[in-house]
């Protein structure tokens, strides 16, 4: 008689089970390559869990608020030093800045170049679940379709970019933060020598941090320098700050490299996020200069646009 | 109440935790995987055929309400809820060493499982930068919860047989 006595059906459970994880292997790389998409259950996921999160999250938040509010009293002193002299210095920085205003006006009459301020509809949300997994990086908000939020909305903060909507629901919405491995951002160097441009993505070795990816070896890029938002690629306006960078790294490729940036957002303690609604102006035009034509050539335009109408 | 339903009430409420109390207790954007030590917990009690479903239905549960990566986890929990699952006639269920050992093995194994899949999607990174960055700070949030994580289980177990 054989020790080990197979349990009838046993066998039959082993296809099951083989037959399941090879359907769940198909359907992660076909939901990933987006073959697939899994209708609905993910809305109904999100409906079904929000209420409890924001629950959750508002006695999470009240326990952090408690516990920030004594340790802000502990360091009150010494905090109120550093103000002081931060007033002093931004008080000598907005005499500057009203110059600079003024001048820059100015020159834009002289020039006639036409850049509406622009301006946005903010929606104001509470951050009520954070990502359960750890190798994404998304947040759940407290608004949905019945606040007129919609796909690929921009999520900022007065800091900077947040990320940006990627799936709504009745009364919750999920935002893919510009720490996520898939996100990817436009963004430029805001130094008014350098301008360079490349791409924000999520750093893969650190989930607090994001990387500016593809720039030539020769760019001007130092640490220190503010990166901000493109505009290209239409879903983030142009010019919300995305961060600071703090090292530069050659690619192994040769050609490349890349900048370890430290965003402005401080993600850690994100609680209240506005999602931009509407901005009101066209895609912002990047900066080039406009070719001077030639009188002739100028005209020739101005026909040419007249004959069409 | 019926077995199925008390699990997947535990699931709930485990997930929602995760998502808001222990997301906010996180080290560098990583915080405590609580549904993890709930399966290996539950499949070391129940045997595999438990640990397989109720691995199944976490990771489900963990991939829809994070959006992303739709069988990331189920795959990887199915596979640490029959693992573990198998193990249930040769462990000592009352040891407190049993939940330590366990969920330090079940955390690396499900790092790496995931790793894998994260490298086979296409995403490049350091595997062992993402070790140290990503697999220790869970160590050791996993370590915490998970003594206390079974006592809770084995409990809710003792209720469910009587």
């Amino acid at each position: 008689m054989s020790r080990v006595r197979r349990e009838p059906g046993s066998n039959k459970k082993i296809y099951v089970l083989v037959a399941v994880f090879t359907l769940v292997v198909l359907l992660i790389f076909g939901v990933a390559k987006g073959k697939y998409q899994l209708p609905l259950s993910e809305k109904i996921t999100m409906t079904i869990l929000s209420p409890f999160q924001g629950i959750m999250s508002s006695i999470s938040n009240g326990v952090r608020q408690g516990t920030t509010a004594i340790w802000e009293i502990v360091t009150v002193y010494q905090q109120n030093k550093m103000l002081k002299s931060e007033i002093e210095q931004l008080r000598q920085t907005q005499v500057n800045i009203t110059e600079i205003t003024a001048e820059n006006e100015r020159l834009h009459n002289v020039l006639g170049y036409k850049q509406a301020a622009v301006q946005f509809d903010l929606i104001t949300a509470r951050v009520i679940a954070r990502d359960p997994s750890n190798w994404t990086s998304t947040i759940v908000i407290n608004r949905g379709t019945d606040d007129e939020i919609a796909k690929d909305m921009a999520v900022v903060t007065p800091q900077g970019l947040v990320g940006n909507v990627v799936s709504v629901a009745k009364n919750s919405a999920r935002v893919q933060l510009i720490l996520d491995r898939r996100s990817s951002v436009g963004g430029l160097v805001q130094r008014p020598e350098s301008r360079v441009a490349g791409i924000i993505a999520g750093d893969n070795n650190n989930k607090m941090m994001v990387r500016m990816i593809n720039i030539p070896r020769d760019a001007d890029i130092v640490e220190g320098d503010q990166i901000v938002t493109s505009g290209f690629g239409g879903i983030y306006p142009k010019g919300i700050s995305l961060g600071e960078v703090e090292n530069i790294v050659n690619d192994d490729g040769g050609l490349l490299k890349y900048a370890v940036l430290k965003p402005s957002v401080d993600f850690q303690k994100l609680e209240e996020v506005s999602v931009i609604v509407t901005s009101r102006e066209a895609p912002p035009m990047p900066i080039t200069q406009e070719p001077v034509l030639p009188a002739d050539d100028k005209t020739a335009v101005t026909k040419s646009a007249g004959g069409s109408k | 109440m019926k077995p199925g339903i008390v699990w997947s009430i535990v699931l709930i409420i485990s997930l929602i935790l995760q998502s808001t109390v222990f997301a906010e207790i996180n080290y560098n954007g990583i915080h405590a995987d609580l549904l993890l030590a709930v399966v290996v917990s539950s499949s070391l009690l129940l045997g595999k055929e438990h640990g397989v479903a109720i691995g199944f239905f976490a990771g489900l549960l963990q991939d829809l309400a994070s959006g992303t990566f739709v069988g990331m986890n189920v795959l990887s929990k199915m596979l640490i809820g029959y693992i573990f699952g198998m193990a249930e006639q040769k462990v000592f269920k009352e040891h407190f060493l049993l939940p330590l050992i366990s969920v330090s093995l079940a955390t690396i194994g499900n790092s790496f499982i995931t790793a894998i899949i994260m490298l086979l999607l296409g995403y490049r990174f350091d595997l062992l930068n993402n070790m140290i960055y990503m697999m220790f700070p869970l160590l050791v949030y996993n370590l915490i919860l998970a003594f206390p994580i079974h006592k809770l289980i084995y409990r809710i177990h003792i209720l469910l047989k009587e």
